[in-house]
């Protein structure tokens, strides 16, 4: 077992590194906000913990919340001037605030260290941590999908016009959504700067999105399960696929698409929704059977 | 309880006046008829008042209180729902879930609490869960509750549409051909369920094709033809109108 968890451990913490910012990605578009800036929070969230952990005594647990409280603010800030604005449109414009934030830390220098990023963060941050961080994560978004919350963006994901309505303020609940985009993307940011020992802007740029994306695509945009398959399959790809090391690029592309054509859901989401559909049959079944005994007993 | 007051609403898109001049009363505790032939601008009336069109004229209240400028949200949370003549569902989400959403102005619960999943979130999601299941028996529905709502046939689709309006208890509900495409018996049961409605002391405006079924369920009835009113009053007064037999005439069909 000891044995396993250290030949695998890079992998388990790139795994649910990646399972958080799945979260960040998915909650957005769950809520029906084609989001991409999850990389941006993480950038935030990243940074922060990163500046106040090496150039402050600043206990360590404290800069994940500080940097977790300034993604999510300004996640919730972005949902603003952004709130017109639907699917490619927010998809661009949430594609030009994660470049702001990186050319920031380009040349913001003195604070960042511009293209070399900033070096000997402490590394604070274990696979137990991670584990830890991720359980209460899930834990909140299960609240979420059994509330008033869950139903208001299953709502707005799906027809925005019915919810309003039904007196959803559409604006307010995408603001909701920003925030806990911003307050995942940062959280998880923060947690990967503790881990990593050094980070740079280029972290955060397109490869970061595109893996993000393909984690959410290739799992699942509802269901918990969702991110987590989405996870895994990106974790173990490189593994599974070491022959084929130099075309890993072409093999995730094929990857993709197969899914996307065959589960359109994400591997994650079709799982759950088999399940459901089969509790469902099984429900209706034992209400035909027991409507069937009444009749027989009325009829008798 | 509320009554409905349109005052000289118009709605022009361009040229267009798709409504213009109408005024008009929709009362609670009764079911007032709006009819027209297509493109009367009935639609155009609903979504006015829902808040989902802005007015270019007039003013609309509940109880002397406009809401000629809310959004739609706004004009929900004041008790004012409506159906889709078009229908829209949430078409992944199953039929209980699609009522579930009509609960959303009555949540007491903070978003804290949601998130951290404290009782007071799981009681409103219970309490509504119960008064869901009543409405899908009142509607005949319970069989269907785990049935993804996009899979249904079209009479339970508008059911679907017509509980969620409901489920909240609005003052008024705004039916926008709600039994269009329904046969007789299933059209009758949902006659049946407005009456209720209405004795309950709610107000519903019922836009409808079929003048028959109109005139059996309204007191008042209003005619609507190229956006203007051309009749009003009891179901007896406005069919022998000879403008409304005109414009039914002309436009042939009805
Ligand atoms: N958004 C819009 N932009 C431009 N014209 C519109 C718009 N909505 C409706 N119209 C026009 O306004 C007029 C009234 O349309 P409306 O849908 O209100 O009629 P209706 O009485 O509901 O008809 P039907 O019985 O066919 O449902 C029509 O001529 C229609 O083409
Ligand atoms: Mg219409």
């Amino acid at each position: 077992m000891m044995q396993f968890y250290l030949a695998y451990q890079p992998i388990i913490d790139f795994f649910l590194l990646s399972v958080g910012f799945g979260y960040s990605q998915q909650i957005a578009l769950r809520a029906g906000v084609f989001s991409i800036a999850t990389a941006g929070f993480a950038a935030l969230g990243s940074y922060c913990v990163a500046i106040l952990a090496t150039k402050t005594g600043i206990p360590i647990f404290l800069t994940v919340i500080l940097g977790t409280a300034l993604a999510a603010a300004v996640g919730g800030v972005l949902a603003l001037p952004l709130a017109r604005l639907r699917g490619a449109f927010q998809a661009i414009a949430t594609l030009a605030f994660v470049q702001i934030i990186l050319s920031l830390l380009l040349y913001g220098e003195g604070f960042t260290g511009g293209a070399l990023g900033i070096v000997g963060i402490p590394r604070e941050v274990n696979t137990w941590i991670l584990l830890a961080v991720v359980a209460v994560t899930m834990y909140v978004l299960w609240n979420i999908g059994r509330s008033g919350m869950g139903r208001v963006f299953n709502a707005l994901r799906q027809e925005e016009s019915v919810a309003s309505s039904l007196g959803v303020n559409i604006g307010k609940y995408h603001i909701i959504a920003f925030i806990l985009s911003g307050a995942l993307g940062g959280l998880f940011g923060g947690l990967q700067s503790l881990y990593t020992f050094q980070i740079e802007p280029h972290n955060y740029g397109f490869a970061f999105i595109v893996n993000i994306l393909t984690v959410v695509i290739l799992g699942g945009r509802t269901t918990l399960l969702g991110p987590i398959m989405g996870a895994l399959i990106m974790a173990l790809l490189p593994e599974i696929a070491r022959p084929l090391a130099e075309n890993r690029q072409a093999v995730n592309g094929v990857i993709l698409i197969l899914v996307i054509t065959f589960l359109p859901n994400g591997v994650g989401d079709e799982i759950v929704f088999w399940f459901r559909r089969r509790k469902q049959a099984r429900q209706q079944q034992k209400r035909a059977s027991e409507k069937e005994a009444r009749d027989a007993v009325s009829t008798s | 309880m509320p009554s409905l007051h349109l005052d000289n609403v118009a709605k022009h898109f361009g040229g267009l006046k798709a409504v213009d001049e109408v005024t008009m009363e929709v009362r609670p505790g009764e079911i007032t008829g709006l009819i027209g032939p297509n493109g009367a601008g009935k639609s155009t009336v609903v979504n006015m008042i829902s808040g989902v069109l802005a007015l270019t004229e007039g003013d609309i209240t509940v109880d002397g209180v406009s809401l000629a400028t809310d959004r739609a949200d706004v004009v929900a949370r004041k008790g004012v729902a409506r159906t889709f003549q078009n229908i829209r569902l949430l078409p992944e989400a199953t039929v209980l879930e699609n009522v579930l959403i009509g609960f959303h102005r009555r949540e007491e619960a903070s978003i804290l609490s949601q998130l951290l999943g404290l009782p007071s979130a799981r009681r409103d999601t219970q309490r509504f869960e119960e008064k869901a299941w009543d409405l899908l028996r009142r509607f005949r529905m319970e069989d269907y509750a785990e049935y993804e709502a996009g899979n249904l046939a079209y009479g339970h689709q508008r059911r679907v549409e017509m509980m969620r309006a409901i489920a909240a208890e609005p003052d008024i509900v705004l039916l926008d051909e709600p039994v269009a495409g329904m046969n007789d018996v299933e059209s009758d049961e949902l006659a049946t369920i407005f009456r209720e409605l209405a004795e309950s002391g709610m107000a519903l405006l019922l836009i409808e094709h079929n003048v028959g079924f109109v005139t059996r369920l309204c007191k008042q009835v209003y005619v609507l033809d190229s956006g203007r009113m051309i009749a009003s009053g009891s179901p007896e007064t406005v069919t022998s109108d000879p403008q409304v037999i005109a414009a039914y005439i002309g436009t042939s069909g009805h």
